[in-house]
C-alpha cells in the first residue's frame, strides 16, 4: 500500500459537499448494573463521513464500547439522537455490522461458511444459498482463509476466528462497519498482521468502519479520524485526522508527536492531580 | 561481593536455510498394538472380558450355591433361553413402549415449562421452585400415589416416568438458554433475527450441549425408575392387560419368585445391556456429530 493512496483517499470530505453517513448528536448513554445506574458517556457527538475509518479513543471507563453498541442499537440513548443515512437507529439490524473482540461471536455449531451465509441469508443480502455461498467464499479468499472454509470455530487460532468475523461483516456490506477493539484479544504480532491486513481490505472497497480502541498507536494506524473520549463519564476532548499515518509512519516524526499529544489528553488530568499531590507534599515538608 | 549471576554475552548466531531436514522422523506411523491400546474399546472389552472370567473362575472353584450366585456360563445360557423361549424381547419391547410414551409426553412439559420460564421471570420462579422442590424426590415414591390416581396399568408408570422426565430436562435447557453468551445474542440480532426465527436458529442451537444433557440425563433417570416400577408393580400391570408378558422389570422379579436364579441374572443383564446400548448407539452418536464436533463439549 502506497502512502500516497492513503492521503488521497483518507482526506475527510468537507462537511459541505456530502452528507454525513453517521451522525452522533449530543448522546448521553446510560446502563445498569447490579447496583448502580452508570453514566457511561455524556453528550457525545461526532460525525462519521462514507469511507472514513473513525476510531474511538480513550482509556478504559470512557464509554466508547457502550457507545458503539448504541450506535449498534443494542442500547438506547437517555438523550440525544443518532442518525444513519438520516434515519434514526431504533434497534439492532444488518446495515451496521458488529465485530466483537469476543471469540465466541462465531456460531460454534457452523463452519467458517456457513457462519457467513448464515448471516448473508438471515440479514436479508442474499436470497438464494448458492449466490450466499459465491459471496462467502469470495470473502473468506479475501481474508485468506481458503481451505478453512469447512472447518468449525473451535479449531481456529484466535487471528483466524477474528478474520472470518471480519469477512463476515463485510460480506454483508452495512453501510458501516462497526470495530470493538477486534484485536485487543490477540497476541502482538498477530495484531500488527491483522492491522496490516484491515488496512488492505479498506484499500480493496473504501468502506465505512467505525473503530474502538484503547491503544493509541492502534487508533494511529488503523484510523482516519481519530474522536479522543476523556473517561467517568464519556466526553469528546478532541477529534484528530490521522489519515496519513500507516505501520510505516511508526518511526516518523510526526508520529511521535500525535502519540504524544494524544497519550498527554488522555493523561493530563492525571498529571495534573500527581503534580497537585506532589505540590502538597512538597508544602508540607 | 557481589553473589548475583552475571550475564553471559554470547557470539550470535544465524542458522540459515533450515530446509533440509532430514534427522529423525517427522511423523511415524503408530504400531498395531499401539493402535489397539489406543482405542477406548477394546481396553474396555479386555475389562468386561476380564470380569466374566473372574465370576466364572470364583463360582466354580467356591461352590458357592447356584441360587445365591449362578454361573456365568449358567446365565449366559439362560439369557439365550429367555430371549428364544420366555418372549424376552416383547417383555424388552413392552418397556419400551411405556418409557417412550413417558419420555415423550415428559418432552413435552418440559418445553412448555421451559418456555414459560425464558419468556417471563414468574415462569422461571415457577420452574426453579418446583424443580429444588420435586427433584430429589425419587420417582417410584409416586408410584403407589400413581396408582391410587390411575389405577392399575401403564397409566401409573407412564406417570412416574413423567416426573423423572420433567425435572432434568427442563432444569438443563433452561440453564442452557441461560448460559447463551451475551455476544451470541448480539449477533444474533444483529443479523436481524427476532421472535421465533431467534429462537429456533440461535438460542436452541447455542445452548444445545445443556439440552443434550437434560434429554440424556432425563432418559437415564426414566430408565431406572421403569425398571424398578416393573418390579414393585409390574405383574399387577402384566395380568391386568391380559397377556403373560409385562415388561423386563416384571421378568427379574417373576424369576425371582420361581427361584429361576440365572434368569434373574440374565434380566438384569438386559437392563444393563438396553441401557448402555441407547446410550452408545443413540446418545453418543448425536453428540459426536453435534456437540463435540463443534467443539462446545470437550472429550
Amino acid at each position: 500500500m502506497t502512502q500516497g493512496a492513503h492521503t488521497a483517499a483518507g482526506n475527510t470530505p468537507a462537511a459541505a459537499a456530502v452528507d454525513p453517513l453517521l451522525d452522533v448528536d449530543g448522546v448521553t448513554l446510560q446502563y445498569k448494573t447490579k447496583e448502580h445506574l452508570i453514566t457511561a458517556t455524556y453528550r457525545v457527538g461526532f460525525k462519521v463521513y462514507p469511507a472514513d475509518r473513525f476510531v474511538l479513543l480513550g482509556p478504559s471507563g470512557c464509554g466508547k464500547s457502550t457507545l458503539l453498541k448504541g450506535v449498534a442499537g443494542y442500547l438506547k440513548p437517555v438523550e440525544g439522537n443518532m442518525r444513519l443515512k438520516g434515519v434514526d437507529i431504533k434497534e439492532p439490524g444488518p446495515d451496521r455490522v458488529m465485530v466483537f473482540q469476543e471469540f465466541d461471536q462465531l456460531l460454534p455449531w457452523k463452519t467458517v461458511k456457513e457462519n457467513i451465509t448464515f448471516a448473508l441469508m438471515n440479514g436479508g443480502r442474499c436470497k438464494t444459498q448458492s449466490e450466499a455461498n459465491d459471496i462467502a467464499m469470495e470473502y473468506i479468499k479475501k481474508v485468506k482463509l481458503d481451505r478453512f472454509e469447512d472447518t468449525y470455530p473451535h479449531m481456529l487460532s484466535g487471528g483466524m476466528k477474528q478474520r472470518v468475523s471480519i469477512a463476515r461483516g463485510m460480506a454483508m456490506e452495512p453501510d458501516i462497519l462497526l470495530m470493538d477493539e477486534p484485536f485487543a484479544a490477540l497476541d502482538a504480532l498477530t495484531r500488527l498482521q491483522m492491522q496490516e491486513e484491515l488496512l488492505q481490505l479498506w484499500e480493496d472497497t473504501h468502506f465505512t468502519v467505525l473503530f474502538v480502541t484503547h491503544s493509541i498507536e492502534e487508533a494511529l494506524i488503523v484510523g482516519s479520524r481519530i474522536l479522543v473520549l476523556s473517561p467517568h463519564p464519556g466526553q469528546v476532548k478532541a477529534e484528530l485526522n490521522a489519515h496519513h499515518l500507516t505501520h510505516a509512519s511508526t518511526g516518523d516524526p510526526e508520529f511521535g508527536e500525535l502519540k504524544t499529544k494524544i497519550h498527554n489528553m488522555l493523561f493530563a488530568d492525571r498529571i495534573l492531580e500527581d503534580e497537585l499531590a506532589a505540590a502538597a507534599a512538597e508544602a508540607e515538608g | 561481593m557481589s553473589t548475583l549471576p552475571q550475564t553471559v554475552v554470547r557470539p550470535e548466531f544465524d542458522a540459515g536455510d533450515l530446509s533440509e531436514a532430514s534427522h529423525g522422523d517427522v511423523a511415524r506411523k503408530l504400531s498395531l498394538w499401539e493402535k489397539l491400546v489406543d482405542m477406548d474399546g477394546v481396553r474396555k472389552l479386555t475389562i468386561l472380558i476380564a470380569l466374566m472370567m473372574a465370576w466364572e473362575i470364583y463360582t466354580r472353584l467356591s461352590g458357592v450355591s447356584e441360587y445365591i450366585l449362578p454361573k456365568f456360563s449358567d446365565t449366559a445360557v439362560a439369557l439365550y433361553d429367555a430371549v428364544l423361549n420366555d418372549q424376552l424381547l416383547i417383555m424388552i419391547k413392552n418397556s419400551m413402549t411405556v418409557l417412550l410414551t413417558g419420555y415423550a409426553i415428559g418432552l413435552v412439559i418440559a418445553t412448555l415449562l421451559t418456555t414459560a420460564a425464558i419468556m417471563t421471570r414468574f415462569g422461571s420462579d415457577v420452574l426453579s421452585t418446583l424443580t429444588a422442590m420435586l427433584n430429589p424426590l425419587p420417582a417410584i415414591a409416586l408410584l403407589p400415589l400413581a396408582l391410587l390416581w390411575f389405577g392399575l396399568g401403564s397409566s401409573s408408570v407412564v406417570f412416574t416416568l413423567l416426573h423423572s422426565v420433567i425435572w432434568p430436562v427442563a432444569l438443563n435447557a433452561h440453564t442452557g438458554f441461560m448460559g447463551v453468551s451475551e455476544t451470541q445474542r448480539m449477533v444474533g440480532r444483529n443479523y436481524g433475527l427476532k421472535g421465533v426465527s431467534y429462537v429456533t436458529k440461535l438460542l436452541i442451537p447455542a445452548a444445545f450441549p445443556s439440552i443434550l444433557m437434560g434429554l440424556k440425563v432425563g432418559w437415564a433417570y426414566a430408565w431406572r425408575t421403569l425398571i424398578a416400577a416393573e418390579l414393585v408393580f409390574g405383574g399387577a400391570i402384566a395380568d391386568t392387560s391380559g397377556t403373560q408378558s409385562g415388561g423386563l422389570g416384571w421378568f427379574v422379579f417373576a424369576n425371582q419368585m420361581d427361584l429361576r436364579i440365572p434368569y434373574v441374572f440374565a434380566g438384569l443383564f438386559t437392563v444393563i445391556l438396553v441401557g448402555v446400548l441407547v446410550e452408545s448407539l443413540i446418545f453418543s452418536t448425536i453428540e459426536s456429530r453435534t456437540v463435540r464436533r463443534w467443539g462446545m463439549q470437550s472429550s
